[in-house]
């Protein structure tokens, strides 16, 4: 009979598989129910500025729903899309045809997840550690200046940050570049110089997120360590004279950072749907912008991949956060 | 206290070095040998994709067209180098006999591939070839419709003979925005599948060679070929820019800042705001007028296009109603901010269409009279263009153009003058009625009006859309404005809508025959409702008459005089019929920069091609620009 730990890892497992299958089905049923037909996109795009005469629209047509594979019926395009995603193959783009979307996310997802990660830790840590000590040191006026600054930010829409910094960096004080990954008809050598590029191009997208991010971070921790610090533990370990910094660290933030682990792997985890927005504002390559496209243009394909990858993403994370939360925190494992 | 002033003077270094470093944003290329140009495609999902002949798989206006592709014939969206129409790897006209069913081509020799291999009837041979057996590329359809057969008596001569009579078969090889290019046929033929070939790097017939490209679609950079002058364009002279950026600069405010940096030579597109920012702030950037309203017209036409194929708008009677009720200068301001060339008939006023159709048909527009059934009323005002030119002096002064000729060419000539009471008897005769405030179909219905419009995606033609739905809110019609967003291609195609701001006429532009989109208006390419409809008939309007013109037009020749007197027929006949409300071109605010680069094209004084650099046929512009440094 199984117990203890190991039955809880099997039904984290169960939970995980259930929620990955439904959630693709949920994607699959979506992105074959937009009006958007990818063969009249592709007909459009080809016709709708040079000559093409009306008799030769329906050969096309019929040409590309036969290149694309679009003449089956749903059953059967639903079947062979599970046989490909078994294998880790979400066949050829449609609107990048006979490209497959897996080569296409790809190149798209190591921008993305390099911008994410960065802004996103660095957002969370910065956040967390800000909101802890505000918690904290209650009165400390800088800290309450930081508060009232995070707080600020927090509710101004994104893309009026974004536009903010763009301007004030990329126009009023141009010091920084306002768009790419790295400057045009550089070698993607891992070179100094290359690197030197891509963290600068990286500066304006990063700090966006973080200054938009950051509040969030700060005012859940800094509610959290204001509610731990009045807990009898604290009091009595402050009465017993413990250096206020390792009461800080060890008794409190310690505690208060479970729930904000929780958040941080949801974070990380929809990391894969990309930033769409920066990645439109700061011209900067990603799934987002990927994602953009694919949905103009009917590309169930490439919609399928970019979903199915974040939904396993997403799901992957929240397993592994309810994996290790017996090891963080023993009340779990007591249940 | 030290420690801070360290940190100071680091950050105030580092942004001294990020200045300068902002201020290049391409590694090793001279910035003074080097055009940037926007690629209103944007980012490219498939960058190493330059399979120009695979539908979709690529981009196409990433410099690909523009600088490595070339077929027979290009035709100027405006005056041209050295006239519209231009021989490029044809040595002369296309060679037609007598009945249409055979077309000879002449080759221009020397011409050659960027790899030094010369170009030659093979080539042309080949890609005919490969298109008629191969399902799926994007030219296949149109060449196995037409052709037949294919030969090449000699390495210069190529004969097409075809499946049944065509007098505008050249017009597959013919530039106007793109055309069927020819495929380099000794890489092909080693490719095997060619839908299945990704051409990277591809071998151009253009002046131009792919230097590099970003894997992630952002940029591509095309470099100036050693052996130019083996290449079409040697004709008319050097290509100024050794190289050619096209980039993706991201949303229009992006390029407004990109433009004042100097870092965008050329804006595709860009809000009417942005342009009047960069007219106001920005001492380099003009368009393509020198003053207001500065965009190309586009030889495009934007109309209010009514579903014929809906009960509701088969009578003549409610679609002239619908057009009297639109006041055009409100529209021109919502849409444009007044930045906007006015068309009252059926054919953008652009290129060659204000002398040939505008203009000697105004006398006739003056006179033509509407029976209402009560009166008869002349729906022309002459005077529209010059009261919006009128209504703008006061705010921009001498950028308003005074004399009558450059406001027509520049804000267009007249346009239905609003006249309500006129609607109503319109509308009364067809049946309608008046209940209360509210205006009621034949069968007792509301008469109301789904406005399909695209959204974010087009501003312009969205707000133009939003003002014609206000303005037949205000007369009584339950009229409303529909997002379709995303999915205004399939709904268009399908018939999925009961009005739209959209075109169904496109043109030439320089040439004035408009074959181009006025024979997909044949009645026999109608599809019945919710079938879909091949371009550019979205309206689904057949008229007996129109088919008789169309058919005199398909058996007279491409330059014969009798094909103007028949397009001023179809002209006519649309303006008594209405089928769709013509509003204005397409105004595309093309922006260019002079701090690097001097001879852009412009309306005045150097209207040798259009300037929107998408097209294909800017390839003319890259002989006359000059470095201004």
């Amino acid at each position: 009979m199984i117990s203890g730990y190991p039955l809880y890892l099997l039904g984290r497992l169960g939970q995980f598989a259930l929620v990955v299958f439904i959630g693709i089905n949920i994607a699959f049923i979506v992105t074959h129910a937009t009006p958007i037909d990818p063969v009249e996109q592709s007909i459009a795009a080809a016709t709708q500025f040079g000559s093409t005469s009306p008799e030769a629209i329906a050969l096309m047509r019929q040409s590309l729903k036969e290149l694309y594979g679009l003449e089956g019926g749903l059953a059967e395009q639903y079947a062979s899309f599970w046989r490909r995603v078994a294998v880790g193959d979400f066949g050829p783009s449609l609107s990048a045809f006979p490209t497959p979307v897996s080569v296409l996310i790809g190149r798209a997802l190591p921008w993305t997840v390099s911008l994410l990660v960065v802004s996103t830790l660095l957002t969370w840590a910065l956040g967390n550690l800000l909101g802890g000590l505000a918690g904290y040191y209650a009165k400390n006026r800088t800290l309450r200046l930081a508060g009232l600054l995070a707080m600020a930010f927090h509710p101004i829409p994104y893309y009026i940050v974004a536009f903010l910094l763009l301007i004030v960096f990329g126009y009023l004080w141009p010091v920084l570049p306002i768009s790419g990954g790295y400057k045009m008809n550089m070698a993607r050598d891992w070179s100094w110089e290359f690197i030197g590029s891509l963290l600068i191009h990286g500066i304006l997208p990063v700090c966006s997120l973080a200054l938009v991010g950051l509040g969030g971070w700060f005012m859940g921790m800094r509610s959290l360590v204001s509610n731990i610090v009045t807990e009898d533990y604290v009091t009595y370990a402050e009465l017993g004279g413990v250096k206020r910094g390792r009461i800080l660290g060890s008794y409190v933030m310690r505690n208060a950072l479970v729930p904000q682990i929780t958040g941080l792997a949801m974070s990380l985890g929809a990391i894969f749907n990309g930033a769409i927005i920066t990645e439109q504002v700061f011209g900067y390559p990603g799934v987002g912008t990927l994602l953009v496209s694919a949905v103009h243009v009917g590309d169930y394909s490439l919609v399928l991949g970019i979903t199915t990858v974040s939904i396993v993403a997403v799901s992957l994370a929240v397993l592994l956060i309810d994996l290790l939360y017996p090891l963080l925190d023993p009340r779990v494992k007591a249940r | 206290m030290r420690i801070w002033r360290y940190i100071a003077m680091f950050l105030f270094v580092g942004c001294l070095a990020g200045e300068a470093s902002a201020q290049n944003t391409i590694s090793n290329l001279p910035r003074k040998e080097t055009l940037i140009v926007e690629n209103p495609e944007g980012t490219i999902k498939n960058a190493g994709w330059f399979n120009i002949w695979a539908i979709n798989a690529g981009g196409q206006s990433t410099g690909l067209h523009q600088l490595g592709m070339d077929t027979f014939w290009y035709i100027d969206p405006q005056k041209g180098v050295d006239g519209v129409w231009d021989n490029s790897l044809a040595a002369d006209k296309p060679i037609y006999n007598a009945d249409f069913t055979e077309m000879t081509v002449k080759l221009r020799k020397g011409i050659f591939w960027s790899d030094g291999v010369e170009f030659s009837a093979a080539d042309v041979l080949y890609t005919i070839q490969t298109h008629m057996k191969t399902n799926g590329l994007r030219w296949s359809a149109p060449v196995q419709v037409n052709v037949a057969e294919v030969s090449a008596p000699d390495d210069s001569t190529v004969v097409f003979k075809l499946k049944k009579p065509n007098s505008r078969f050249h017009a597959l090889f013919t530039v106007r925005w793109n055309a069927m290019w020819m495929m380099p046929k000794h890489v092909f033929e080693k490719a095997g599948d060619p839908l299945k070939f990704a051409n990277d790097p591809p071998v151009t017939l253009g002046a131009y060679t792919l230097n590099s490209y970003d894997p992630n679609g952002k940029w591509f950079i095309w470099q100036k070929r050693p052996d130019w002058q083996r290449t079409t364009v040697a004709r008319f002279g050097e290509p100024g820019p050794k190289y050619v950026a096209y980039v993706d600069p991201g949303p229009p405010d992006k390029r407004v800042i990109a433009q004042m940096n100097h870092e965008l030579d050329i804006i595709h597109d860009v809000s009417p705001e942005g342009m009047f920012t960069l007219a106001k702030q920005s001492k380099t950037s003009h368009g393509w007028f020198k003053g207001f309203p500065y965009a190309h017209p586009d030889p495009t036409l934007p109309a209010v296009v009514l579903n014929a194929q809906n009960e509701m708008f088969k009578s003549r009677d409610v679609r002239w109603a619908l057009a009297l009720l639109i006041d055009i200068k409100a529209v021109s301001m919502a849409s444009y901010r007044g930045a906007a060339t006015i068309s009252a008939i059926g054919v953008p006023p652009t290129g060659s269409a204000p002398d040939v159709y505008h203009a000697p048909l105004e006398a006739w527009l003056k006179d033509f009279e509407i029976d209402t059934g009560k009166r008869k009323v002349k729906p022309y005002d002459p005077t529209i263009g010059k009261q919006i030119a009128d209504s703008l002096r006061p705010s921009l002064g001498e950028q308003i153009p005074s004399s009558a000729d450059e406001i027509a060419k520049s804000f267009g000539r007249g346009w239905w003058k609003p006249n309500p009471q006129a609607a109503q008897e319109l509308l009364e005769r067809a049946g309608y009625s008046k209940k209360g405030d509210k205006w009621f179909m034949p069968d007792g219905k509301p008469f109301s009006i789904k406005l399909m419009v695209e959204g974010e995606g087009r501003p312009v033609m969205t707000r133009a859309g939003s003002m014609i739905t206000q303005q037949w809110r205000q007369f009584g019609i339950d009229a409303s404005t529909v997002v379709a967003q995303g999915s205004m291609v399939d709904r268009r195609a399908a018939g999925d809508f009961e009005a739209m701001i959209t075109w169904s006429v496109e043109t030439w532009g320089g040439h004035p025959d408009l074959s181009f989109f006025l024979d997909s208006w044949h009645s026999q390419f109608v599809a019945q409702p919710g079938k879909p409809q091949p371009p550019r008939n979205w309206q689904r309007w057949t008229n007996p008459e129109l088919d008789k013109i169309i058919e005199q037009v398909r058996q007279t020749g491409f330059d014969d005089p009798k094909g103007l007197e028949l397009g001023r027929d179809y002209v006519k006949l649309v303006v008594r019929e209405m089928p769709t409300i013509p509003l204005m071109s397409y105004n595309v605010f093309t922006v260019m920069d002079d701090t690097y680069w001097t001879g852009y094209p412009n309306a005045a004084t150097a209207p040798y091609t259009d300037p929107v650099p998408n097209w294909a046929n800017t390839k003319y512009m890259m002989v006359k620009l000059k470095p201004k440094q």
